[in-house]
């Protein structure tokens, strides 16, 4: 072929652009050098400060901020949810520009931790809330003395079920996982069309709110070092009761959020779905003519009588290095998450749930809602909340925990395996992928 | 030969105008072109003309002293200032991230003990490349990309090589639409196509999972563990083949019809014209889309990701450029996603250059 014959007339070529392309750059880079002056950072007026988050109605949180901080001007901006943001953020991190506050969910606050661009908060007043925030949420944003983050709202899990669905083939409100079981098994018997719920094997972070609520812990520190168990017993257990439903095809395996779990949730194929207060707007939002249908429940517990939950989802607002003004940043990040009209707008946009618990006696979070057939459901996820152990301890590696088990479990649902199967290779795995980058891990 | 061929070309005797001395009864290819060119007008002589011409030419440049060709360069450098701009953006964006992620990929973050502070960066050697010899996710992700271009590839230059051949022999009144009917597909942004395929694949809103069913077959699982890859196949070949066909279809054109003449008079039917002519002259433009087709199957990436919200079956390590991203934007680990990076280039180096030998080899082109 004519264009391939005709190397080494291409090679001096190439030879000879990179000799006068190197020049250019060197000249234009040294032209920069010269000609640029070092900015100063003294700042006459209000000082200027960033804000992601990815809450609805947090722009006009900040709004509100704004009009009544004169001397402090904070930018926001919703940069993607979840991990979309913490792409940037890493980046950020790595180019010393990250905003100067962001919204991190609690999973995450570990690994943001280990990059070293967390402001201790405690010098600038954040320990006065201490006593002030669901005790749980404030053990995830702390570490030793040092406070990283201000919590925002939390996740925990009630039992949300299709009424309509129980009554018409008279199966009870399970209170324990083995009358969830049960249920199952009947609702299935008497409409093969309709699953008692759908497991998503990519999303471990519901999968890991069971686990917290067995008592299962997959992190913890012991003096200087991670000790990992990911496979204990209690998150065995988890799985091999899931794994059972899976088998006897008594649930869905599909993955959530996406266009057939939405349509399951309209067409009533799925009867339950646990998860947290933030459900609630999601169902509404994407199943409006089920309205009525749905309830609240509190978990079912593994034991009679037990009154334990887990926690799905929930973040703070933490501040980072390369700020100029943490003090400011600092006092933007408290009020932001304490302030009864800040956090009512957030409650309002996108059915937050606060950590503050002054603000869990909002009359926003104490009225019965109608989608819900004038259940007040707040009142449930209020008892819930306490009911969170708080002991419960994120790695410092999570975006690679959560990845690893997605796949396993995916494989597991497939056939491959089993869940627990796929516990024990995420332990394996994580632990190898920790000690590979250094960090110090015991079993 | 068949009636409408005989109808098309010319008989032999016209086409050769006036001149009678070169009606042989010998027909082969190359004669027939040498005659035709005779009756347009002295083209014999004009060949010799410029034969003498580079001749002189050839002597002129091997008498002339080696440093004759310095000072010409010296002379003009007009063509390096023109081409300027270009070598420059080649260097920035092109050669210069090269560079740098070779170099980040010789480095590593280093954590102690519970690991908070900012992790310290150190050189690491080759360390992460024989990690990513060793790492099985990247191999199995190789592997099934591997598999993939080995049944998607051939497919869709096959299809693209028919629908070529298509339009080349299709009456001239409709080229235009089918040439366009066939392009259209890859004017859709990749992004925008595996979106649209992604909701046929749909188990809940697919018309085919829904028309498949109310024929009362089982429901065909586009996402499943088997299938998904097929799919992403399917999406593939409806994206490119109309690209290709346009690259095979211009190279057919390029093809002068002299030769068809000849092979009709040879009694060549129109399926012997394509394979014996069209297919052998059109080689180097299948082996051009054949390396754009590997480099691209071993690049695949828009696809999965955008199918893998609706699949299970889409693991964070499905393809090797997957993998690289969710190692650099996941796992926060930019120095072995580099490393991978730099051996997924090296892969696609030697299995397109590998490629290219073999096919040089094979069919001389």
């Amino acid at each position: 072929m004519q264009f391939f014959s005709s190397f080494s007339w291409m090679r001096r070529l190439a030879l000879r652009f990179a000799i006068v392309g190197t020049l250019f750059v060197l000249m234009t880079s040294l032209a920069a050098c010269s000609s640029g002056t070092n900015t100063s950072n003294v700042s006459n007026g209000p000082v200027n400060l960033t804000f992601w988050s990815w809450i609805n109605g947090a722009d006009k949180a900040v709004a509100l901020w704004n009009q009544t901080h004169p001397n402090i001007h904070v930018k926001y901006s919703n940069v993607g949810s979840g991990p979309v943001e913490y792409d940037k953020l890493f980046t950020g991190i790595k180019a010393n520009n990250e905003p100067d506050i962001a919204q991190v969910e609690f999973q995450v606050m570990p690994t943001f931790e280990t990059t070293g661009a967390l402001v201790d908060l405690s010098p600038y007043g954040a320990g006065a809330f201490k006593n002030q925030f669901v005790p749980w949420t404030w053990n995830q944003d702390t570490l030793g003395s040092a406070i990283y983050g201000i919590p925002g709202d939390t996740g925990p899990l009630a039992l949300y079920y299709r009424a309509d669905l129980f009554a018409k083939y008279h199966i009870p409100v399970p209170t324990t996982w083995a009358q969830y079981a049960d249920d199952a098994a009947k609702l299935h018997a008497a409409n093969p069309n309709t699953f008692m719920t759908d497991f998503p094997p990519k999303q471990p972070g519901w999968f890991t709110g069971l686990e917290w609520q067995t008592g299962a812990r997959l992190f913890r520190i012991d003096g200087q070092s991670w000790k990992v168990s990911i496979n204990s017993p209690q998150a065995q257990q988890v799985a091999s009761y899931w794994q059972d439903l899976i088998s006897r095809k008594l649930i869905k395996t599909e993955p959530d959020f996406a266009n057939a779990w939405f349509h399951d949730l309209q067409s009533g194929a799925v009867a339950t779905w646990i998860t947290a207060p933030w459900g609630a707007g999601i169902i509404e939002l994407n199943a409006p003519k089920t309205s009525g249908d749905w309830k609240v429940a509190p978990i079912p517990q593994w034991q009679a009588g037990q009154n334990v939950d887990g926690n799905w989802g929930g973040s703070s607002n933490v501040v980072f290095k390369s700020t100029q003004h943490p003090k400011e940043a600092a006092e933007f990040a408290e009020w932001l998450n304490t302030n009864q009209a800040s956090m009512e707008y957030q409650i309002k946009g996108n059915a937050l749930y606060p950590a503050y618990e002054p603000l869990l006696n909002s009359s926003l979070l104490s009225s019965p809602l109608p989608f819900f057939g004038n259940q007040n459901i707040f009142d449930l996820f209020k008892q819930a909340s306490t009911q969170v152990d708080d002991s419960f301890q994120w790695g410092p590696t999570m975006e690679q925990v959560y990845s690893d088990t997605g796949d396993n479990f995916a494989n597991a649902v497939n056939g491959q395996g089993t869940l627990g199967d796929g516990l024990n290779a995420v332990q394996q795995s994580t632990i190898a992928y920790m000690k590979k980058q250094g960090f110090s891990v015991s079993q | 030969m068949d009636e409408t061929a005989r109808e098309r070309s010319p008989p032999f005797k016209k086409s050769n105008g006036g001149d009678r001395s070169h009606q042989s009864p010998r027909i082969d290819r190359y004669n027939i072109v040498f005659v035709l060119m005779d009756s347009q007008g002295n083209v014999k002589e004009r060949q010799l003309k410029e034969e003498k011409n580079r001749m002189a030419l050839e002597v002129i440049s091997r008498n002339s002293h080696p440093h004759a060709h310095r000072t010409f360069r010296r002379r003009a450098p007009a063509p390096y200032l023109f081409l300027m701009p270009f070598g420059l953006l080649f260097i920035l964006f092109f050669i210069a991230p090269i560079v740098y992620a070779i170099y980040q990929s010789l480095f590593r973050s280093q954590r102690s003990g519970l690991g908070l502070g900012a992790p310290i960066v150190s050189f690491n050697g080759l360390a992460n490349f024989a990690d990513v010899l060793h790492d099985s996710n990247f191999s199995s992700g190789v592997g099934r990309v591997l598999l993939y271009g080995i049944v998607q590839v051939p497919v869709m230059l096959g299809l693209a090589l028919i629908l070529a051949l298509f339009l080349d022999s299709a009456a001239a009144r409709f080229k235009p639409f089918f040439r366009l009917a066939f392009f259209a597909p890859y004017a859709v942004p990749g992004i925008i196509a595996a979106l649209l395929w992604g909701y046929l694949y749909d188990p809940a809103l697919s018309p085919f999972v829904k028309g498949v069913q109310a024929l009362g077959l089982p429901r065909p699982d586009f996402l499943g563990a088997g299938s998904v890859l097929w799919s992403i196949a399917n999406i593939a070949t409806w994206t490119y083949t109309g690209y290709n066909m346009l690259i095979i279809f211009a190279a057919l054109q390029a093809i002068p019809t002299e030769l068809y003449e000849s092979a009709r008079i040879d009694g060549g039917s129109g399926w012997y014209i394509a394979w014996h002519i069209k297919i052998p002259l059109v080689v180097p433009a299948l082996v051009l889309t054949c390396i754009f087709s590997i480099i691209g199957t071993l690049q695949l990436f828009g696809e999965p990701q955008v199918l893998l919200p609706i699949s299970n079956n889409i693991s964070s390590s499905y393809t090797p450029v997957l993998y690289a991203y969710n190692t650099a934007f996941n796992y926060n680990n930019y120095n072995y996603a580099a490393a991978l990076s730099v051996v997924l280039a090296l892969v696609i180096c030697v299995l397109s250059f590998g490629f290219l030998r073999v096919t040089q080899r094979q069919a001389g082109v």
